[in-house]
């Protein structure tokens, strides 16, 4: 039996306007559901400004003229009819039905809402920036970013323009971050995080690291989250960004197999923490992480998004940028001054050898020194029992 | 002389100064040894006790300060006992220290009967002392050169620098080993001995480790002190002020240029 009309939703309201009415008719058809169906089963008149005001309920749910509605009403998708080409993109994407069909594993409603679809310019949007983290993370347990630089900027400090969700990652053709032709996949990153920090990522692309990402599609330079981590991204002007910044270099520099690769030394962070700053860096960040430093940490000296290879520079040219940083800090230093740093070298006979020969005089004289104390110690200790046991 | 406590062996002066020492020398293995490990676990723990290692640093500047003077206050000591009081240089080894040496361990080998009768200072002091005034010295030069590394690298250039970093943290360790072996073994071990705290000495133990002198009070042998004469007490006070010019116009020289922009210091 058709009961409404096309266009007219007042029969629908009949039921599904009010707790009330819904259980008035559940009662009447003997059906036994309980409130929390009730209130699902509750419908509000389209409000303004939403996308689909001037559409009726049976332009979605055309079935829904036959009452009592069919068993499988539910099952159907009704935005798919209209919206094609979102459908044929979500189906290309991480999202897709499995099936191909109409049923995605992230349902239309589930991201743009049901009966109260607005665009996402509207304040009141679900899709607008500021609310669409609470739509992802409904399934995707990552609150972390609501910590990072990016959701406080745009949840607290209420620039619309900052990186939600969707800037990195896309919306209907979100892929996962594995695939190829993802937005946040390691060739592509720089690219994503590019789209609003322009200057940096070119800076990055002509760094060591871009560069052999870029053209070689190095498997083991980082991209701009293995520095700033993706969701979590932390401000790099925080003290603790700093503090923890030569640790964060080690974590490839100090990896012995990775760096074998490429001929590198993996004693660059060892001598650091040996060395003056690094003694302090290693000492602030143990007793308090937050505590600001201004010592000189790896990208003092090395640069960061344009991170150079040094071998590649030349002698001359990094002992000069090495000089004028010093300066920044110790005023009147000359280049006498920066042999007080071995360049991450560890002394031997042919480099620094006066530091290599007094370490080598501490390794012999120690335990020399020591072990004569001991012997001696041993001698007498034995000495003085047996005369005493003679005497 | 002698009393039931023992035998006078040491004077408030010598009491004083081993008590500043025996501060000064633990608070900078303290205060040094987490600098010198830093990546250590403990090294933190350390530091975190202290409140951050600019603390810590604070403290071992100024403990070092305090034994650079000591050692500044010892040469005019010295100064003032060898040139006015015509005191002999009981610390200042020599053939008899050998012999001592040898005899000490025929004796423990069971190849010689009798122990060396040592003197005021016996081989296990002197050895003691020569390795403390040495190695003060030393800590004190490197010490400087670390503190004020901008003003010293156009001298002795940067490499330098931690060539003195080097040395400073071995001499360091053997020092503080030294001090766990050596000393600890003969005051503390072989017997207790308070003589340091209490200036007196129990006679058999002074009969055991410095026979000579023992015998030398109780036959009232022991040199006096030479009286106070207005030539040498002047002759002293030329050097001594020599000394104390020499020292002010070092800290007078470093002082005027500041190494380094002040570190950013925490709460």
């Amino acid at each position: 039996m058709a009961v409404a009309a096309q266009g007219d939703d007042s029969a629908c309201f009949e039921c599904h306007g009010s707790i009330e009415k819904a259980r008035d008719a559940a009662a009447a058809m003997e059906l036994k559901l309980d409130e929390a169906r009730l209130a699902r089963l509750v419908v509000e008149p389209m409000a303004s400004g939403t996308s689909h005001v001037a559409m009726a309920c049976l332009d979605c749910h055309p079935k829904a003229a036959d009452v009592p509605h069919a068993a499988d009403l539910g099952a159907q998708n009704p935005c798919a009819t209209c919206h094609e080409d979102a459908m044929a993109a979500i189906n290309r994407s991480a999202h897709k039905d499995p099936a191909g069909g109409t049923s995605p594993r992230a349902p239309c409603w589930a991201c743009h809402g049901a009966h109260d679809v607005r665009p996402a310019k509207d304040a009141a949007s679900r899709l607008h920036p500021n609310h669409i983290a609470e739509q992802c993370l409904a399934c995707h347990d990552k609150r972390e970013y609501l910590e990072g630089e990016h959701g406080h900027a745009l949840q607290i400090g209420g620039l619309d323009f900052a990186a939600s969700c969707v800037s990195c990652h896309g919306a209907h053709d979100i892929q996962l971050h594995g695939a190829e032709n993802s937005r946040v996949a390691r060739r592509t990153v720089s690219r994503t995080c590019g789209t609003c920090h322009a200057r940096v990522e070119q800076a990055y692309l002509k760094s060591v690291h871009g560069a052999a990402l870029s053209e070689h599609d190095n498997p083991d330079v980082p991209t701009c989250v293995d520095c700033h981590s993706a969701h979590k991204t932390a401000s790099a002007r925080s003290a603790r960004f700093r503090l923890d910044s030569p640790q964060m270099c080690g974590r490839c520099h100090a990896d012995k197999r990775m760096m074998a690769k490429y001929g590198l030394s993996t004693a660059v962070l060892a001598t650091y923490v040996a060395d003056f700053h690094g003694t302090t860096s290693e000492l602030f960040r143990a007793a308090s992480p937050d505590q600001p430093l201004n010592q000189a940490v790896c990208y003092d000296c090395h640069g960061f998004h344009d991170v150079e290879s040094v071998t590649k520079m030349g002698v001359e040219q990094v002992k000069s940028r090495l000089l004028v940083r010093c300066q920044a800090c110790h005023p009147k230093a000359t280049k006498a001054f920066l042999g007080a740093w071995t360049s991450h070298y560890v002394p031997s006979p042919d480099r620094y050898p006066l530091i290599y020969y007094v370490r080598l005089f501490y390794v012999w004289v120690i335990p020399s020194t020591v072990g004569f104390f001991l012997a001696y110690i041993a001698l007498d200790v034995w000495g003085r029992r047996r005369h005493r046991r003679v005497s | 002389m002698t009393e039931d406590r023992g035998i006078r062996r040491f004077t408030a002066r010598h009491i004083i100064n081993h008590a500043i020492m025996l501060v000064c020398f633990l608070g900078l293995v303290v205060t040094g040894m987490p600098q010198r490990y830093p990546a250590q676990t403990w090294a933190k723990a350390v530091v975190m006790l202290f409140g951050g290692v600019q603390r810590v640093r604070f403290v071992h500047h100024w403990l070092g300060t305090i034994m650079a003077f000591q050692l500044v206050w010892h040469a005019i000591e010295v100064l003032w006992l060898t040139v006015v009081r015509r005191a002999p240089l009981h610390m200042m080894p020599g053939l008899p220290d050998w012999r001592h040496f040898l005899q000490q361990v025929r004796f423990n080998f069971g190849l010689d009967s009798t122990p060396p009768r040592m003197a005021r200072y016996g081989f296990p002091e002197k050895i003691e002392y020569l390795a403390l005034i040495w190695g003060t010295a030393l800590m004190v030069a490197t010490g400087l050169v670390l503190l004020y590394p901008v003003r010293f690298s156009p001298m002795v250039g940067g490499e330098a620098i931690l060539a003195a970093k080097a040395a400073h943290g071995g001499e360091a360790l053997l020092a503080f080993l030294a001090i766990l072996t050596w000393h600890a073994y003969f005051v503390h071990v072989r017997h207790w001995n308070k003589s340091m705290f209490t200036g007196y000495l129990e006679e058999e133990a002074y009969a055991e480790e410095h026979a000579l002198e023992l015998q030398q009070i109780r036959r009232g042998e022991a040199p006096e002190p030479a009286p106070a004469r207005i030539l040498r007490v002047m002759v002293f006070a030329v050097m001594a002020l020599i000394i104390v010019a020499g020292t002010g116009l070092l800290l007078y020289w470093l002082g005027a240029m500041a190494t380094a922009i002040t570190t950013v210091s925490g709460g």
